[in-house]
């Protein structure tokens, strides 16, 4: 399917993040509540690639999907930031580099159906996240 | 006659060309002529072939059936004859053989011999054959769309379980794009575009959803889209298999929603009093019905504007770590929306399981009883009431 | 970026109506200009109607918890109002208790609780002054 790719490099391309999440998720049917926890988990990544990616830049590309199991969105949030060392450590709750509450991405990950990280230090990293209509 | 009676650029022409046997025969049939392409395709020298009659290539059938004969009788009477057939060669095999025989006549028209031109056809005979096998293999699977479209979409074949499938003939779809089976909500979506799209990438795509027939009715549709690649890797259109899935849908449907009525059913969110909500807990909880608890239970609190609701568990058999975990969460989710929460029912020995596995309730107001729990939301609302007037006369 | 802060007089208190999608920069202008206005006015009290926000992430949320603190710090009392279902369900699973904010269906109710907590009755309420 054509994917929304929206380019994040500053804070108000959040809003494009958000709402072509939103719009990826109405199409695809899905309820309120999962709508609601999708656009804030894409929020939380999409915010962590301005914060810890280097020069605030990456990419979010969203595309619906239609599987036996049922439709869905699909979000893959991609940066060539610096990565991250030990993914153990930044899954858990409270952690943080930044001095921040360090939920976005444990926080993230129960908002959602599917989280995926993967991340090479020096390398960058990639998140993917779906949300399935149930 | 003899090879030497040929005209020399004939000849010429004749000895050069390896692909195809021109010989000539007499009016008789026997052979009067042979050049390297015959011995190529036959095995016959021009010592053991030139003399004898043509039938030493045929089959014993056909020569049992006289085709040499007729063939050469039609030949002389129509003035060309062409022929497919099984011809034999020296070693005994067989090739498939295209013959088109040329009569050869006098100034008075008298037939005094033919030209035999033939060709062996036995590889592109093997491949017709396996292209019509495809494509009846394809007719076969009539509960089975499986159409070619080019790489814009544009449909380039159509088989009888598409016909089955659509209510669509080959002539009214091969030409148009594939999107005239999509819903109008799809097509302003341009849906075919972004499959196609996905299955270039992907390699294929899987996807259901509704399609449109002739008729206007709609059916659900599983879709496997396999791109068709050429020897550069470029997509030069795609493969669709389609299936019909509106029957195995809505029964799934049926049960998913037997499914909701019963979880409905078990959790009633009853309005005890204007403003206070009781959520009866029934029967053993998962983790997809409690979800579904607690989003019907904060919709229905954000619809009455409950100030409070009482949680009852005393028709829950046991609180495990799992469902201990959710009913803490609805009662924060409850508190974030300005309502608070009385869990009531707790038994004794819920109550010291959930101490043994470390729960806690934190601030959550708990009650043994129903009626206790009744008379705390009551005095909550009451005081809320009163703070509401005071509030109206302050402002 | 809405150009003037939605912030509505009530007699003694702040109203402060968040709608739509706001951006960072927005959200930290909105508690800018409300604690400019609590110390200006001396506000008892500042309602803040989250009804019409399409999300509320962690970083919203965080602002919203630093707005109530300072707020509060400023000697008036503060009260969230208007989580939807879907937000407050949202909030949870993140991680974001918002814990020692108060909390109302809607301004009316908030306006009642606060008025409730200024006469010093604070602990009979719903478990949001006994969490710290
Ligand atoms: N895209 C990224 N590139 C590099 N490091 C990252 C990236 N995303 C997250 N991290 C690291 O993981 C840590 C945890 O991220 P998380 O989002 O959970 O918390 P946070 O951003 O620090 O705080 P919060 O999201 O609660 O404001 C971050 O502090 C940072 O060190
Ligand atoms: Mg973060």
């Amino acid at each position: 399917m054509v994917a929304t790719v929206v380019v994040i490099s500053g804070e108000s391309d959040l809003l494009d993040v958000r709402s072509a999440l939103r719009t990826a998720a109405e199409r695809a049917g899905l309820r309120l509540t999962a709508t609601t926890k999708l656009v804030t988990a894409g929020s939380e990544l999409a915010r962590n690639i301005l914060r810890y990616a280097t020069g605030g830049q990456g990419t979010v590309t969203i595309e619906e999907c239609t599987t036996r199991a049922g439709r869905g969105v699909r979000a893959v949030f991609v940066d060539q930031g610096p990565g991250i060392a030990d993914l153990d450590e930044v899954m858990r709750d409270g952690f943080s580099s930044g001095g921040s509450l360090g939920i976005g991405l444990p926080g993230s990950r129960r908002l959602v159906d599917e989280f995926t990280i993967d991340s090479m230090p020096g390398r960058g990293t990639t998140v993917v996240i779906s949300q399935w209509d149930r | 006659m003899a090879v030497g009676d040929e005209p020399a650029h004939f000849r010429q022409m004749i000895d050069s060309i390896v692909d195809y046997e021109v010989i000539r025969l007499d009016e008789k049939g026997v052979i009067s002529s042979w050049h390297p392409g015959a011995q190529l395709l036959t095995q016959y020298t021009a010592e053991e072939a030139i003399g004898k009659p043509v039938t030493l290539f045929y089959t014993e059938e056909d020569i049992v059936e006289g085709k040499a004969d007729a063939e050469l009788r039609a030949a002389a009477e129509t003035g060309r004859y062409g022929t497919e057939g099984w011809r034999v060669r020296k070693d005994g095999s067989q090739f498939w053989a295209s013959v088109v025989l040329t009569p050869i006549r006098e100034p008075g028209g008298t037939v005094t011999g033919f030209v035999k031109v033939t060709a062996d056809l036995t590889e592109q005979r093997e491949q017709t054959l396996a292209l019509r096998a495809g494509q009846q293999m394809l007719d076969g699977i009539a509960d089975y769309e499986v159409i070619r479209l080019d790489s814009d979409g544009v449909v380039r074949s159509w088989n009888p379980g598409a016909v089955k499938l659509t209510g669509y003939v080959a002539d009214e779809v091969v030409g148009r794009h594939v999107s005239m089976f999509y819903t109008e909500e799809d097509k302003r979506g341009a849906m075919a575009e972004r499959e196609m799209a996905s299955a270039a990438r992907d390699g294929s795509l899987e996807v259901e959803g509704w399609r449109i027939r002739k008729d206007g009715t709609r059916f659900w549709a599983n879709v496997v889209l396999s791109p068709i690649l050429d020897d550069q890797g470029e997509v030069t259109g795609f493969v669709k298999v389609a299936r019909d899935l509106t029957e195995r849908r809505e029964q799934e449907q049926l049960v998913q929603r037997q499914r909701d009525e019963i979880l409905e059913l078990s959790t009633p969110v009853i309005q005890v009093w204007d403003k206070v909500l009781i959520l009866p807990l029934i029967g053993t909880l998962d983790s997809v019905r409690a979800a579904r608890l607690t989003e019907s239970l904060l919709e229905r609190i954000a619809a009455d504007q409950a100030e409070v609701v009482i949680l009852d568990v005393s028709g829950v058999p046991a609180i495990d770590s799992g469902v201990a975990r959710h009913l803490l969460k609805t009662v924060e989710a409850a508190r974030l929306m300005g309502t608070a929460s009385i869990l009531s029912g707790i038994r004794p020995e819920i109550a010291q399981s959930m101490v043994h596995l470390g729960i806690e309730l934190g601030g959550l107001r708990s009650c043994t009883s129903l009626k206790d729990a009744l008379q705390l939301a009551l005095r909550l609302v009451r005081a809320g009431a009163d703070a509401a007037d005071l509030a109206g006369r302050h402002a | 970026m809405p150009d003037v802060v939605p912030i509505m007089r009530m007699g003694p208190d702040l109203l402060v109506t968040l709608q739509g999608d706001l951006d960072d920069r927005a959200v930290e202008q909105i508690e800018q200009e409300v604690t400019d206005q609590v110390a200006r006015t001396s506000a008892r009290a500042v309602l803040v109607d989250v009804s019409g926000l399409a999300v509320l992430d962690s970083f919203v949320a965080r602002v919203l918890a630093r707005l109530v603190s300072m707020v509060r710090l400023l000697g008036a009392d503060a009260t969230l109002v208007g989580i939807s279902p879907a937000v407050a369900i949202t909030l949870v699973e993140l991680g974001v208790s918002l814990r020692h904010v108060n909390t109302a269906l809607n301004a009316e109710q908030g306006m009642g609780r606060l008025r409730r907590l200024r006469e010093g009755d604070a602990s009979r309420w719903a478990g949001h002054d006994d969490r710290g």
